[in-house]
């Protein structure tokens, strides 16, 4: 029991004084049990008041503080290192929010919102009578790093985190590295095309000797925990040796009868089962895509490196933090929507770069010269009545420069925009300046009023009511309508349902917050990083990357962890393993172990989070939190209802 | 259903100087516009029609007559899209829409062709000088019955029939019925627009261009009948030859300071000019400047010596006559104030 509590009650300036009478707050408290010193204070979280604090605790030698302001989500933190400072174990520490849940709450009602504080203040005291001073969990950490995806977020990461001195292993699901944006030859906002990008990544990759790139490669089983994981790497062969001509190649190809939907052009093209994506992609060694090979053997009597000996591998990893790279889909258009898989002309905007890529003089689709293009924006994003509310960012900046683009590269094309309000942010404003000023014509509607698509005479028509043109209906002759398609979470998440990352509202992986921790996940040792977190374009999949890592390298470092202490504890002589806890927990953070010839549970607490779920399903009531244990809660509830 | 256009602005950009894709549609240049209002989007409808080649629905509107060019729009784009010069340019596209003979489309359109029928037109009255022998009084016997013939047929064969045809375009075919009543109500409104451009007072800043434009007019319209009717050159009343001679020295200090405006552009309206801009202006001047030297060396008794005075004086009232007059910017003045009487006939309209 304490005798020499602190308590601080801070006006926020007027925030909180201007409705609670924090004096009178403190009169009623400082009579309570253990009190030794009450004070109010302009600014709790001012320098000035931190340095009074403390000089109070180390003079007065407090053994508990209380201070009795904002919310703990602002200044939690503060405070606690305030105690630290003064050298009183940071866990003697206890907020209580006035501001928040009591001052801004109440603002018409200043006697019931004082009495409130009084409550709140007495219970906060109550909680810290009980105080104990708690240790971090000491976890040692391997200083490895798993980076999951080799697109241009992937390989940033891995480069940053294997110069900084970690070793890194850079898993690929696909046989080539770079992602989506090998896919797209020129880039907004640089001069660079996606190859010469991903070219210049992927020799910095290879620079290092302490990144291990897997192709072909997956995550399938993870243990452990931040510091400590355990992953099993399943790892496809290429079933090819790794002397390759050529020639031989390409006689392989053409002898290959399996003839399949190319992915890599949106499936605008067909390719073989051997394949590569084009002639200098990395690694620069053909793969047989073993899920439509027939095994004919054909291959083999032309090309003397084929290689059907090769087996799957299983590598067992083990890693100190995991960086999820795994970037997204080009969201595809249902049947139907907006003339999509109906009306022959009608594409999405990926596709129409890959049009863009394989033809030179004219451009042409379907057998027919393109002059007059009709780009529908926002089909899968903002949407009104589907799930994607969001705005997928990359897609107004990338079709203007892909229009642009076109506009130079072939005569007489004409650029029409059915747009909802252009977001060309930042720099890429130019861009929409420019395709302008070339004479690209934008239309506007509302979400709830999109254009329409229309087949007459064979001729594709656009129509839409503008709203730059007083809602006049217009209508445009189309000879191709390029759908501007959002960026959607990959459509094999499971890496997410494996490590346990959750999904915003949007499906994409999510942060702790979104400006504060924007690259943590709650999976203590996962971060994310590019275009898997949420729409991104590559400036902002870098900065992503680098963050990532960051954070990554810093929780492997030193090679040991300090977590919060404040963790669930099973009580070992009640518990007779019901197997109740373990599904209630989110995080996985039990164990069944044999203790004294009974099974019972275990925390692992580098997994626990302290969030309580397991507490109220434990029948035989054996679980306790560290820190907010059934006794402090209860005697806080008792201060309460007095 | 209006189809877009995208060809249109490349055409319309034959008629003047502007960069009218760069239009983000902000809307600025219609909230500085006087003339814009809950209803019409001035001048951004115009300049949004333009963009999508909407021809059907601007050749119907006679809002680009209703603009007197203050530039206001001009200074405030953020995109330097120029407005105020595609009103300027949409003016002349009209110009040419209404004629039927089509050649203002082709004098706008192409300077080599401009330059061409002026020299054309110069070459024949040289020959016709030297067919009468150089002889002043039958040259100018001739140039007097040719003022008079081409006025006649100018307006009977060009100026009317095209201002019947911006009748049918601009009242006719969008349907609006009109009762007789208010052709006459409004005929009050086009002789004071014709001779006040009252309506320029409306835009801001520009007192003084509206005085100086509207003394230029009384100038040129009195210097005409002055010539015509009362035969200048000819009579011996020295009323008539004074009033002559103020007349064309107003017609040559206003036409001088507006040159002077062109060249040194100290106003959104003179930064760019059309070649047909130069013409008008610099024929003004040179009319009123012959004219006067005309009867001053007739009162100085020289001119029956210097005939080629009265021959450059005729080429440059031909030229006038016959190409500025009916197919170039003389047209706007008339076209703008019929503009505002058709306006004020359709807003007399039937419900
Ligand atoms: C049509 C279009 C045009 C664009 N143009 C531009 C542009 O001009 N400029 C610009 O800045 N941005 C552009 N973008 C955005 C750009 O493509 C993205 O910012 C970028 O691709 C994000 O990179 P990433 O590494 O996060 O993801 P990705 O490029 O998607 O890479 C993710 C990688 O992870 C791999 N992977 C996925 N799941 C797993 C798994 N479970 N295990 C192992 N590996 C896995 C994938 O195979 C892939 O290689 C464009 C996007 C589109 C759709
Ligand atoms: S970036 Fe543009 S096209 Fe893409 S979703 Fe956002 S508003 Fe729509
Ligand atoms: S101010 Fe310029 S950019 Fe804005 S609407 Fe007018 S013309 Fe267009």
């Amino acid at each position: 029991m304490k005798k020499k509590i602190g308590v601080y009650i801070c006006h926020c300036g007027g925030n909180i004084s201007d409705y609670v009478d924090v004096n009178k707050v403190r009169e009623a408290v400082e009579s309570e049990a253990g009190v030794f010193l009450s004070k109010t204070t302009m600014f709790a979280c001012a320098d000035s008041n931190q340095k009074d604090m403390v000089t109070d605790i180390k003079e007065k030698q407090l053994d508990g503080v209380v201070v009795a302001s904002c919310s703990p989500k602002l200044h939690l933190l503060t405070f606690r290192g305030v105690t630290e400072r003064a050298g009183l174990n940071k866990y003697n520490y206890v907020h209580a929010n006035i501001r928040e849940q009591v001052s801004w709450a109440h603002s018409d009602n200043k006697t019931g919102a004082t009495e409130k504080a009084i409550q709140i203040v007495k219970a906060a005291i109550a909680k810290v009578r009980n105080a104990e001073s708690l240790e971090p969990v000491k976890v040692k950490s391997t200083k490895a790093v798993a980076v999951v995806g080799a697109g241009i977020a992937g390989m940033r990461a891995a480069i940053e985190l294997a110069e900084a001195g970690a070793e890194v292993y850079l898993i690929e699901r696909e046989f080539f590295v770079g992602g989506r944006v090998a896919q797209w030859d020129d880039l907004c906002v640089t001069d660079e095309t996606g190859k010469e990008l991903i070219t210049r990544l992927y020799d910095e990759v290879m620079k290092h000797k302490h990144v291990t790139l897997f192709t072909g490669a997956e995550i399938v089983e993870n243990k452990g925990s931040v510091g400590n994981f355990q992953i099993k790497v399943k790892v496809q062969p290429r079933h090819f040796k790794l002397q390759c001509s050529g020639n031989e190649l390409q006689k392989a190809i053409d002898i290959c009868p399996v003839e399949v939907p190319d992915e890599f052009n949106f499936n605008i093209t067909t390719r073989k089962a051997i394949y590569h994506n084009y002639p200098s992609e990395y690694p620069q060694l053909p793969a047989i895509d073993m899920k439509s090979c027939t095994r004919c053997g054909k291959c083999e009597t032309v090309c003397s490196a084929v290689d059907f000996s090769q087996k799957t591998e299983v590598l067992n990893l083990k890693v100190g933090s995991i960086l999820l790279a795994t970037g997204f889909d080009p969201y595809e258009p249902p049947k139907g929507e907006f003339g999509y898989g109906e009306i022959n002309n009608v594409v999405t905007l990926p596709q129409f770069k890959r049009i863009i890529h394989y033809n030179d003089e004219k451009l042409m689709y379907q057998g027919k010269e393109i002059k007059n293009i009709a780009y529908i924006y926002c089909v899968g994003s903002r949407q009104l009545n589907g799930e994607n509310k969001y705005c997928s960012r990359y897609c107004c900046t990338s079709t203007i420069h892909t229009a642009i683009t076109a506009k130079k590269k072939y005569k007489g094309i004409h650029n029409f925009h059915f747009n909802r309000g252009i977001r060309t942010y930042g720099k890429a404003e130019v861009r929409y300046d420019e395709s302008s000023r070339l004479g690209d014509i934008y239309l506007q509607s509302f979400e709830y009023d999109p254009p329409v698509i229309e087949q007459r005479n064979g001729q594709t028509f656009v129509k839409i009511k503008d709203l730059l043109t007083a809602n006049k209906e217009l209508e445009v002759a189309a000879d191709l309508v390029v759908l501007v398609t959002g960026m959607v979470p990959r459509k094999d998440n499971s890496i997410g349902n494996l490590l346990k990352v959750p999904k915003g509202r949007d499906k994409f992986f999510n942060e702790i917050h979104m400006k504060l921790r924007p690259v943590e996940t709650v999976i203590d040792g996962v971060t994310i990083a590019g275009a898997g977190q949420g729409p991104k374009n590559i400036v902002e999949s870098m900065n992503s990357a680098l963050s990532a890592a960051t954070k990554s390298f810093s929780l492997i470092d030193s090679g040991e962890l300090a977590l919060e202490p404040t963790v669930a504890e099973v009580n070992e002589e009640t518990c007779e393993w019901c197997g109740k806890c373990d599904e209630a927990c989110p995080y996985s953070a039990f164990e069944k172990v044999e203790k004294e010839g009974k099974m019972i549970a275990k925390v692992i607490p580098s997994v626990c989070k302290g969030c309580g779920m397991c507490l109220p399903v434990c029948s035989s009531n054996s679980i306790d939190l560290i820190g907010l244990s059934d006794k402090d809660v209860e005697s806080m509830i008792d201060v309460l209802i007095k | 259903m209006a189809t877009i256009n995208p060809g249109f602005s490349d055409e319309l950009k034959k008629y003047g100087a502007f960069d009218l894709n760069a239009c983000y549609n902000c809307g600025n240049c219609t909230a500085v516009c006087t003339l814009s209002d809950e209803e019409n989007s001035f001048p951004r409808k115009m300049i949004r029609y333009s963009v999508l080649g909407l021809k059907d629905e601007i050749e119907v509107s006679l809002d680009p007559w209703l603009c007197y060019y203050c530039g206001e729009c001009s200074t405030t784009c953020p995109r330097e899209a120029d407005p105020g010069e595609l009103m300027m340019s949409l003016r002349r596209w009209l110009t040419a829409r209404y004629d039927w003979t089509g050649l203002s489309g082709l004098l706008y359109k192409s300077l080599p062709a401009s330059v061409f029928a002026f020299l054309l037109l110069a070459v024949v009255v040289i020959w016709f000088g030297i067919a009468q022998k150089l002889n002043v009084q039958a040259i100018m016997h001739y140039g007097h019955l040719f003022e008079m013939a081409a006025i006649t047929l100018v307006f009977a064969l060009i100026l009317l029939p095209n201002i019947l045809h911006m009748w049918w375009l601009t009242i006719y075919k969008p349907g609006i019925k009109a009762p007789f009543t208010a052709y006459v109500k409004s005929l009050q409104d086009l002789v004071v627009h014709m001779f006040t451009q009252k309506r320029a007072l409306g835009c801001d800043d520009n007192r003084f261009r509206w005085f100086e434009h509207f003394v230029l007019v009384l100038g040129y319209l009195l210097l005409l009948f002055t010539t015509v009717f009362l035969n200048w050159f000819e009579t011996s009343n020295l009323f008539v030859i004074v009033l002559g001679y103020v007349e064309s020295i107003i017609i040559l200090m206003v036409t001088f300071d507006f040159v002077r405006r062109r060249i040194q552009q100290d106003a959104a309206i003179s930064i760019n000019s059309h070649p047909s801009d130069w013409f008008f202006v610099i024929w003004l001047f040179l009319m009123g400047l012959t004219a006067f030297l005309v009867r001053l060396f007739i009162d100085l008794n020289i001119l029956e010596t210097n005939v080629w005075l009265y021959l450059v004086h005729l080429i440059i009232l031909v030229q006038w006559a016959l190409l500025i007059v009916p197919f170039g910017k003389w047209t706007h003045f008339l076209y703008r104030s019929f503009a505002i009487y058709f306006h004020r006939v359709g807003e007399l309209k039937m419900e």
